[in-house]
């Protein structure tokens, strides 16, 4: 059993291929073929991530799959906007409308493992430039627990919930989470503890 | 006359074709993974979105290649890893900076090299100066629109990103090949300067492969 399968779709730049031949985190990760998901069996793996670059039309073509994951346990974390609500939680993107600098400041709103220690500023900007972290939100479904959100209108950027069919899914509604592995900074943090937090399925959301 | 787009699923093609911003400028929407010859028939140009998945295009190689040798243009966006599956097309890696413009009177290199195409009756330097993916070295026949300096490349060796393919391998068909990537950034609300260039480039298509009214 490793703690994530995370689906390629052969982009350039997304921090994968950091990941998954990196000493400490290579090991608790698989890189599989994007269309290859019909084929895989996710009893293998505790998570299951889905990038920004994810087909969500073929996903929503997978739902089936992807719902017996879930209500067998497992947990799926999803980046990017929402276009193909591919599962019953998730919702349309949102985008703050025209915003300015200071809409995309972000806010810890909730404690959360995965962003344990991190400080918000580091997310907030890279090289004093804002909106890399989220520019609006993937609608939470009820009961979702908010852990980020963006400026004075509190747009959650980040939440998590237990979907009904099982599981959990914990949606970031920006670039993916694995984009920040080897950052320099305390963002760094976020895929270890994302690996630790898949690995406690106990752990309420 | 008929334009059309391929549209790779993803949350950014959904956002850009369909979306209020620029909605309305194909007249035909092709899911990538389910293109066959038969929903080519009648296109003048096919618009390749860029970042569709690269495997997906692998597999519509014959098709699309089929679709060149019949007399169509290929419109070929970026990150698409168009040399692995498009005739002539050699691209090189560069890493994106997306910072050149925090240093005042930066030059990032882009400079355009055939201004008398008819892209750039709607295409300008404020359209075409945001960051790129990689170089292409345009193949002998093609005409690059758009060069980066050697000064502008982190190599030193420059290159174009934006280039016109006409009569491809002797034939009828036509390729615009760039490494720009419009539809990611303008799709996820994010680079005004991308937003312009797509919203330009359809005025372009618009005008070049579509029927008033």
């Amino acid at each position: 059993m490793i703690d994530a399968i995370l689906l390629d779709c052969e982009q350039s730049e997304t921090g994968a291929q950091a990941l998954i031949t990196d000493l400490a985190l290579g090991p608790r990760i698989d890189l599989v073929p994007f269309y290859d998901l019909e084929r895989t069996a996710l009893s293998r793996t505790r998570g299951l991530l889905l990038g920004l670059h994810s087909d969500q039309r073929y996903l929503a073509s997978r739902r089936g799959q992807l719902e017996a994951f879930l209500a067998g346990g497992g947990t799926i974390v999803v980046c990017g906007h929402i276009g193909h609500p591919f599962l019953a939680e998730l919702a349309r993107f949102q985008p703050i409308p025209r915003y300015r600098v200071d809409d995309l400041t972000v806010n810890r709103e909730a404690d959360h493992l995965v962003w344990a220690g991190i400080d918000p500023a580091d997310l907030s900007k890279r090289r004093g430039v804002a909106g890399f972290y989220g520019r609006g939100s993937n609608p939470p479904p009820p009961g979702a627990r908010i852990i980020n959100s963006l400026g004075p209108s509190r747009s959650p950027v980040d939440f998590d919930c237990r979907p009904a069919v099982g599981g959990r899914l914990l949606v970031h509604a920006g670039a993916d989470l694995w984009g920040y592995f080897g950052s320099g900074n305390s963002s760094e943090q976020i895929m270890p503890q994302l690996f630790d937090w898949i690995a406690k399925p106990s752990e309420a959301a | 006359m008929t334009l059309a787009v391929l549209d790779g699923g993803t949350y950014y093609h959904q956002e850009a074709i369909y979306g209020e911003r620029l909605g309305g400028r194909f007249d035909r929407t092709i899911y990538a993974p389910e293109l066959t010859a038969a929903d080519l028939a009648g296109c003048d140009a096919l618009m390749v979105a860029d970042r569709i998945h690269p495997g997906v295009l692998r597999g519509k190689r014959p098709i699309l290649l089929d679709y060149l040798a019949g007399g169509g243009t290929l419109i070929v966006l970026g990150e698409n890893s168009a040399q692995q599956w498009a005739p002539g097309v050699s691209w090189e890696f560069r890493p994106t900076n997306f910072w050149w413009w925090l240093e005042q009177g930066a030059d990032p290199g882009h400079r355009i090299v055939a201004p008398d195409h008819e892209l750039f009756r709607h295409v300008g330097m404020k359209e075409l100066v945001w960051h790129y993916h990689g170089l292409l070295t345009p193949p002998p026949g093609a005409t690059s629109l758009v060069d980066i300096t050697r000064d502008g490349d982190p190599q030193g060796k420059g290159g174009s990103i934006l280039y016109d393919h006409r009569h491809v391998g002797g034939g009828a068909g036509r390729m615009i090949v760039t490494t720009l990537d419009p539809f990611y950034h303008h799709g996820s609300f994010f680079m005004p300067a991308a937003s312009r260039f797509l919203g330009k480039l359809l005025d372009w298509t618009d005008e070049a492969f579509r029927t008033p009214g």
